[in-house]
């Protein structure tokens, strides 16, 4: 039965998405992840919310999935070298020699290729299972027939994001973001921070959702409030397939939301899942669109405020 | 100089789709003196696999002298292939670490041009430490973000009659203080990357592959700015003292309507101006 892996931004929120029926949980190590700190935790934290995952017989995942700079290749095998010897053995990760690395110095370790890698084929699945991954995360667009295929050919684990959002570009492709601001400081530590990419830890000021013109050789407006679109999804349609074609994890995104929320959208798959399982011939979506569209209107009022605020910050010199 | 494009396989004058035509051109190249590059899609979804076997057999039987890469599956398709023709890891291929570049050398690039986001200083280890080729863009729209949607079209590319013709035209977007160039299926940035000031800087760190990006852009952008670089490159390594010529200023300026930047080369933001020569493009610098 397929996994269903939540987001965990805080030890509240560990706990809440494990008490709300999640399989395992993500979390990112502080500077390593594609959110901003507040969202991150210290490796005490991360011992902790694994202690609490294996206590409860599930998983926990930690994220290092940004693109560093290579002098910050010491500093991320010390990291997870400290969390390995504390028990962690399920990472996430983008850069393929960073894979390879921890692969080697770390046989037993499980490694899945995160969202930004863009794993958009087979060919790039078998290429991500080569640098050590044994799960990947397929690319917010990517079709069943693309799933099916590589649930077939490439011999990985394939998970799917059933709540995340469809950037304008491609996730992990983009860097809109940086182009507009982006910094670079080295904290005590020796740690390389990139404000402005999320690619590198940093947080993405979504300048995609500002309002934009678009704009002819001349300087004449062809279209005015033109949008690039980034939406937040939420499938639910979809799961049943989902569990019919085999995808191993579903995954639910969502760190920077409230506990309460999360919670609740850990519960709404977690019993959707459930009802799909138990009685597949007769499940019907439905009785269950009501609820759905109440976490969405919760979930669309904290990303609005969110981006608001994001977009007031880019400006900032 | 590269051939084709990696944003879109129905783009006009797409050499990577029309492939009776690459021995031709390739061989023009070479009696020019010239090497021939060839790209590949920068995000080829399942259904276009097929054709990038041809591509990549084609570009071998042609000649080309590599292959640009952006997809790591692409990248994994020439290497089980026989890696006969070489691998130049593209601007989409995410290449940050020293240790990705490794990846990617052992699986047959040879040379690999970083994530934009990489600094100069950054790229300078990299190179070092991964034992390939750097490719610096020097000059010319900085990509900053790919898609398999086309954002100039309103109906499937298929049946709209803007396509292919809309990214042949010159589109901006414009948000409070930003410029960007679309392209449909890619994002550019508004302003054009300029190194011209920094060339010593980039010899005397041992950089010797350097790209003049003229995607989307004119002819005349291509062949002016091209011999700005030529010329001005060969004074740069040449050694000695180095000034800009007023009229490679100029040229850069002509052709930059929405100003100069310097990219993350300096570890600022992208649309940035670093220097002390060109920055006047740039009030807010």
């Amino acid at each position: 039965m397929a996994e269903l892996l939540a987001s965990g931004g805080s030890m509240e929120m560990v706990r809440a998405a494990f008490d709300n029926g999640a399989d395992a949980v993500y979390v990112g190590a502080t500077g390593w992840s594609r959110r901003r700190a507040q969202y991150e935790m210290d490796d005490t934290a991360i011992v902790e919310a694994e202690r609490y995952a294996r206590s409860a017989g599930r998983i926990l995942r930690v994220a290092f999935n940004t693109l560093p700079a290579s002098t910050e290749v010491p500093l991320f095998l010390a990291r997870t070298d400290a969390l390995y010897a504390a028990g962690v053995r399920d990472f996430i990760l983008t850069d393929p020699g960073l894979m390879m690395a921890l692969k080697n110095r770390h046989p037993d370790t499980i490694l899945h290729a995160s969202v930004g890698c863009t794993i958009i084929n087979v060919q790039d699945a078998l290429f991500y299972k080569e640098a050590g991954a044994s799960q990947v995360v397929a690319e917010c667009r990517m079709g069943k027939a693309t799933m099916r295929r590589i649930k077939a050919e490439a011999g990985v684990g394939l998970e799917v994001l059933v709540h995340a959002t469809t950037c304008y570009t491609l996730l992990g492709r983009c860097t809109m973001s940086s182009y507009t601001k982006y910094g670079h400081r080295v904290d005590e530590s020796g740690k390389d921070h990139f404000p402005g990419s999320p690619n590198r830890g940093g947080l993405c000021y979504r300048i995609c959702l500002s309002d934009w013109d678009q704009v002819g050789a001349a300087g004449e407006l062809e279209a005015s409030g033109v949008e690039l679109p980034n939406r937040a999804y939420f499938l639910a349609d979809d799961i049943p397939d989902l569990i019919d074609l085999g995808v191993d994890t579903i995954k639910i995104q969502g760190r920077e939301y409230s506990v309460p929320l999360v919670g609740r959208m850990v519960r709404f798959y977690r019993e959707l899942i459930d009802a799909c399982v138990r009685d597949r011939a007769g499940f019907r979506m439905d009785p269950w669109r009501e609820r759905m569209a109440r976490i969405v209107a919760d979930r669309d009022a904290e990303r609005r405020e969110k981006t608001a605020g994001l977009i007031s910050e880019s400006l900032d010199r | 100089m590269c051939l084709g494009s990696p944003y879109c396989r129905r783009v006009e004058g797409n050499y990577a789709e029309a492939l009776d035509l690459l021995p031709g051109v390739v061989s023009r190249l070479h009696a020019a003196g010239k090497r021939a590059y060839v790209a590949t899609p920068a995000v080829p979804r399942e259904a276009d696999l097929p054709h990038v076997a041809r591509l990549v057999d084609a570009a071998a039987a042609a000649g080309a002298d590599a292959l640009e890469i952006h997809n790591m599956g692409v990248l994994r398709i020439v290497r089980e292939k026989g890696g006969f023709v070489p691998a130049h890891m593209g601007a989409y291929a995410n290449v940050y670490t020293h240790l990705a570049a490794g990846v990617m050398r052992d699986a047959g690039a040879v040379r690999v041009r970083p994530n934009a986001e990489v600094s100069l200083e950054e790229m300078a280890i990299l190179a070092r430490e991964a034992g390939v080729e750097v490719e610096v863009l020097v000059h010319g729209k900085i990509p900053l973000g790919v898609t398999d949607r086309c954002f100039l079209l309103t109906e499937p590319e298929e049946s709209d009659p803007k396509c292919p013709s809309a990214c042949g035209e010159v589109h901006w977007l414009t948000s409070r203080q930003w410029v960007l160039k679309t392209v449909g299926k890619g994002v550019l940035s508004g302003r054009d990357m300029c190194l011209l000031e920094h060339l010593p800087r980039l010899v005397a760190d041992g950089f010797r592959v350097f790209r003049v990006e003229g995607l989307y852009e004119t002819a005349a952008y291509r062949s002016e700015i091209g011999a700005v670089y030529r010329e001005a490159l060969v004074r740069a390594f040449a050694g000695g003292s180095f000034a800009l010529e007023d009229r490679w200023a100029d040229a850069a300026r002509r052709h930059a309507p929405r100003g100069l930047c310097n990219g993350y080369s300096f570890g600022t933001a992208g649309r940035m101006y670093v220097g002390t020569v060109l920055q006047d493009a740039n009030p807010e610098v």
